[in-house]
């Protein structure tokens, strides 16, 4: 369980303080699959990398109780090392954590079967598109089997799809291995589909606006994009961020 | 024709030009053998040092010299600029200082090391590498301070070690500029060999430069300059091959 207790942030900038995210309090249990959605600039990504650990809140805490190890993150930007290959970026943090070979072979072999990039494997990031740099990045992010799992944006780049699938995927393996994963997103449908939580956050500085608990039966497919309930909770969401 | 292979053809085929070009004026000129040997000459001079074993001895001397001072002075390099980009109360400190001894002809400096540290092996090798460590500490500096942030960001959420985090992410990350550092480096580095050799000593092409001079020898002076020259010219070329097996990830 991660509880986020009063968490602000303001950054300092060349024109002052900017004041990014007003204080803010969310409890994510564990096992949870929870999205985030909120206009543009409203602290997203802000609140996701002080999850993380990558930033720091400038007031408030986060209790982390039972997540531990290295955070799975996929950046709203694909961030690969533009050196390594397709699988050796996959790999990396199996090869800078003492993970066998095999193992990490074995490993990196599946992810990029199930990104879809098996044939990828010794391109370099540059010659790869956007959406597939994106995938690379969520399959490292898989990687090393991360009890939590911060995805920011993951899917933004791909098309329709992919995203689909992909996002069948992450909801498939959540389902197998019952990570704790937070889920930034511009897209309401993903949002209602894919988590038991919805937090809608409101224009910057951002704030939690509204809290939806989803209650639509698992596991999920394409009966739940009939479903009447699934297309109120679209609605009110698109309401939320109006 | 490959454009690898054309790339290889292309220098001895503007060195072959350069003494065709070098034979025909001396024939059509006349001028005299002491001031402008002809090509033949000269290639018969490195001939007769070659046979002699003096080619050798001084060549190996020289080349000696020289990688290992490439190779601390990198090394050394590395490791000063790396200083500077971890504690930056270190370069408010001496970053003003550097940039402005970076302008300063360092070989002038040359005179001061043989008073320092006489006129042996020591002195020649720090001239060398004092003209390699500006050069690379500078291109390490600049290449850390352009790493990525969101790289570092990546870093710190794999949990890396201090040593993975450079070794893995921000040197690679810094080669590109690191070695726009050592090309400087290895230019400046065949210069302070060949100085040191002029001042003090009796062995090493610059040496030979200067006993050529001394007695006269034109021929032999003009083979140790061809000979430095194309010394010169591998220097770059293997720090030219280094680069592009080591950044063949970029375009
Ligand atoms: N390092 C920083 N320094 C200064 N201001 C920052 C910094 N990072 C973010 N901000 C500011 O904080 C606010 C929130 O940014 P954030 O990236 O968290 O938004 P977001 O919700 O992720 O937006 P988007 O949906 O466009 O990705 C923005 O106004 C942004 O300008
Ligand atoms: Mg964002």
């Amino acid at each position: 369980m991660i509880r986020i207790e009063g968490v602000s942030k303001t950054f300092s900038g060349p024109g002052g303080p900017v004041e990014a995210l007003r204080p803010v309090d969310l409890t994510i249990l564990s096992g949870s699959f929870t999205s985030i959605i909120g206009p543009s600039g409203c602290g997203k990504s802000t609140l996701l990398r002080i999850v993380a650990g990558l930033e720091t809140a400038s007031t408030g805490r986060i209790a982390n109780e039972g997540e531990q190890g290295r955070p799975g993150f996929v950046f709203q930007e694909p961030v690969l090392l533009p050196w390594l290959t397709a699988r050796e970026n996959v790999r990396f943090p199996l090869d800078t954590s003492g993970v066998p070979r095999a193992e990490g072979d074995r490993r990196t072999d599946e992810l990029l079967a199930m990104i879809g990039l098996s044939s990828f494997a010794q391109a370099l990031p540059r010659t790869l598109s956007g959406g597939m740099r994106q995938r690379v990045a969520i399959a490292r992010a898989l990687s090393y089997d991360p009890a939590l799992l911060l995805m920011d944006e993951p899917f933004g780049a791909l098309d329709l799809l992919t995203r689909d699938r992909l996002n069948d995927e992450l909801m498939a393996i959540w389902t197998a291995t019952r990570k704790t994963i937070v889920l930034v997103t511009h897209s309401v449908e993903e949002a209602a589909y894919l988590s038991d939580t919805v937090v809608v956050m409101s224009a910057r500085p951002g704030a939690i606006k509204r809290i939806h608990t989803v209650d639509l039966e698992r596991p999920r497919g394409e009966r739940t994009k009939l479903d009447p309930r699934f297309h109120q909770l679209m609605a009110d969401l698109r309401r939320d961020l109006a | 024709m490959t454009s690898g292979l054309r790339r290889a053809l292309e220098l001895p085929a503007a060195l072959l030009g350069v003494a065709l070009a070098w034979d025909l004026y001396v024939r059509l000129s006349g001028v005299p053998p002491y001031l402008l040997p002809a090509p033949g000459d000269v290639g018969r001079a490195i001939v007769d040092l070659a046979t002699s074993g003096q080619l050798w001895t001084h060549l190996s001397f020289t080349l000696g010299n020289l990688a290992a001072g490439l190779a601390l002075g990198a090394v050394l390099g590395m490791a000063a600029g790396l200083a500077l980009a971890r504690v930056p109360a270190l370069e408010r400190a001496l970053g003003g200082p550097i940039l402005f001894l970076q302008t300063a002809p360092k070989i002038a400096l040359a005179p001061l090391f043989v008073i320092w540290f006489g006129l042996g092996a020591t002195s020649k090798m720090v001239l060398v590498v004092s003209l390699v460590l500006f050069p690379v500490m500078i291109g390490m500096l600049v290449g850390l301070r352009g790493v990525d942030r969101r790289l570092i960001d990546l870093a710190r959420l794999l949990q890396l070690s201090p040593w993975q985090r450079f070794r893995r992410i921000e040197l690679p990350a810094a080669l590109p500029e690191l070695f726009v550092g050592l090309r400087v480096g290895a230019v400046q580095a065949v210069v302070g060999a060949i100085l040191g050799e002029w001042m003090s000593g009796r062995q090493g092409l610059g040496y030979l430069m200067t006993f050529a001079t001394a007695t006269y020898k034109t021929p032999m002076l003009f083979a140790a300059v061809v000979l430095t020259a194309l010394l010169g010219i591998a220097v770059y070329q293997a720090v030219d091959v280094a680069e592009r097996r080591l950044l063949s990830w970029r375009a």
